[in-house]
């Protein structure tokens, strides 16, 4: 545990995000159980493994949605767990989370789903310079066409879509995404993988992606970690996992 | 409170959520005190018939609509169609993780939620409490003048001979503590909601249960408190 803290302590300063020895319960349910991850300026870590290990949870642990038991969340070495409420807005300013489901707004239409971080973060911008920043968002996404439309209009893929550009409107440093290609069938998630890939080439965000997605994992991370019951049993590259003559490992790139 | 009285304020949102609670309500407010109006006008008058005092009917009817039945009717309208409103979108916010997402944007949810539907309540309930008060006088005086024809002046007149802003205003504005009430309930249960299309419902309806039963508990406090501190 103590070896796993210095590599992310000395990844060179450039650690943007690091989980530390996190433990969470629900119900007295161990979900997490000293976890430790790190992620790098403009570096994507897949999360994987099987449903209900905790994928999500990690998440919103690290947006702060959920307090750990014990460990720590540092987002450029500040433990989010010590914060006030507003010194955690100000640094949820700096991330964007892509929901399993998007979690578009149902009262607003798509082009005020992605306004609506700037209409609150933003005030002082003008108007026409917040349409144009809707317009090109929604045109990094595909979607520019469908702006006047409201979210129950659209596919579950647009959705994401949507829910993609909402969480770049702030230009966030961190970029977490939670299952972008579930329920998508497998043209569209390759569509999402390539948005993603784009999205990350253009902006240079540190990213976690929890995904049950091996080959969405394999096409848009630089490494992977993968999950069992709420430990971290391999982390790596891709090639790494398949030279691990782990059990669990072996199994799980087997079924994917 | 705190997200309620503290910067930056939720302006847009509560001129929505005004227009929601107020303008969406009104109809059927309107419509809820022309009806108690008139079902006064013909108890009332049926009543004073029996004991010659048929002259009283436009300030029996005045008075019972605007110190009690005005008040009553509205919240309890408002508590069914606000109450499960608020409640069941919450819940559905809440079961859909919207509220996380806005949350996750670093925007305080109960500042932009629920403490501008509360505040909405507040405001509107007394305005909608007139509206239900003269749509009430009106089809109270409509539902006489069939029966005995008298002009509206002379109803009015007759039925407000007497009364003072003591008579109006306690009971207008205690409906401030009635939007509260619905507000504070809707937006709790809607926004602790769990359990998907299930918990959505539930929400709802105990957002309506709830708030019409304190409406009712909190009038029997307030009608005190009026007659002790505005005799």
């Amino acid at each position: 545990m103590a070896n796993k803290q210095d590599e992310i302590e000395s990844g060179g300063g450039a650690v943007v995000l690091a989980v530390e020895n996190v433990y969470k319960s629900f119900d007295g349910r161990k979900v997490l159980n000293g976890i430790s991850l790190g992620v790098n300026r403009a570096e994507t870590l897949a999360v994987l493994g099987r449903s209900g290990t905790g994928k999500s949870v990690l998440l919103r642990l690290i947006i702060g949605l959920t307090k750990p038991d014990s460990g720590s969340v540092r987002i450029h070495g500040q433990d989010i767990s010590s914060l006030t409420l507003d010194q955690l807005g100000d640094v949820r300013k700096k991330m964007g989370f892509l929901f399993q489901h998007a979690a578009l707004y149902d009262s607003l239409t798509v082009g005020e789903n992605v306004a609506f971080p700037l209409d609150h973060h933003r005030r002082e911008m003008a108007r026409s310079e917040k349409s144009d920043r809707v317009r090109q968002l929604l045109a990094e996404v595909g979607m520019e066409r469908d702006a006047g439309k409201m979210p129950s209009d659209i596919s579950g893929g647009m959705q994401k879509r949507v829910g993609l550009a909402r969480a770049l409107a702030l230009e966030p440093e961190i970029l977490l995404l939670d299952e972008p290609t579930a329920g998508l069938d497998p043209i569209s998630s390759g569509e999402i993988d390539e948005l993603v890939l784009k999205l990350q080439r253009e902006h240079q965000m540190a990213s976690i992606v929890v995904t049950h997605d091996l080959h969405s994992a394999k096409t848009i991370a630089n490494r992977l970690a993968l999950l069992d019951k709420g430990n971290v049993v391999i982390e790596g590259t891709f090639e790494d996992l398949q030279q691990s003559n782990i059990g669990f490992v072996q199994e799980f790139l087997k079924q994917a | 409170m705190h997200a309620a009285l503290t910067p930056p304020y939720e302006w847009r949102e509560l001129v929505r959520q005004l227009d929601e609670v107020g303008s969406m309500s009104l109809p059927l407010v309107a419509i809820a005190g022309a009806a108690i109006g008139a079902v006064l006008a013909m108890e009332a008058r049926s009543s004073l018939s029996r004991f010659g005092a048929k002259s009283m009917l436009p300030s029996a009817i005045v008075y019972s609509v605007v110190m009690e039945m005005g008040p009553i009717i509205t919240g309890l309208v408002v508590s069914g169609r606000v109450g499960a409103g608020i409640g069941a979108e919450l819940a559905s916010m809440k079961v859909t993780e919207q509220i996380d997402a806005i949350e996750a944007s670093a925007i305080n949810p109960f500042r932009f939620l629920a403490a501008t539907r509360i505040l909405a309540c507040i405001l509107m309930l007394p305005l909608l409490t007139l509206a239900a008060d003269a749509t009430g006088v009106f089809a109270g005086w409509l539902t006489q003048t069939i029966v005995e024809p008298v002009s509206l002046r002379q109803f009015i007149n007759s039925g407000f001979n007497g009364a003072t802003f003591n008579t109006f205003l306690p009971p207008t504005f205690k409906t401030t503590v009635f939007g509260l009430i619905v507000g504070l309930i809707a937006c709790f249960q809607g926004m602790r909601t769990r359990g998907g299309a299930e918990g959505v419902g539930r929400a709802a309806t105990s957002s309506v249960v709830l708030s019409s039963l304190f409406v009712i508990l909190a009038d029997v406090v307030l009608v005190k408190f009026i007659l002790v501190f505005f005799p």
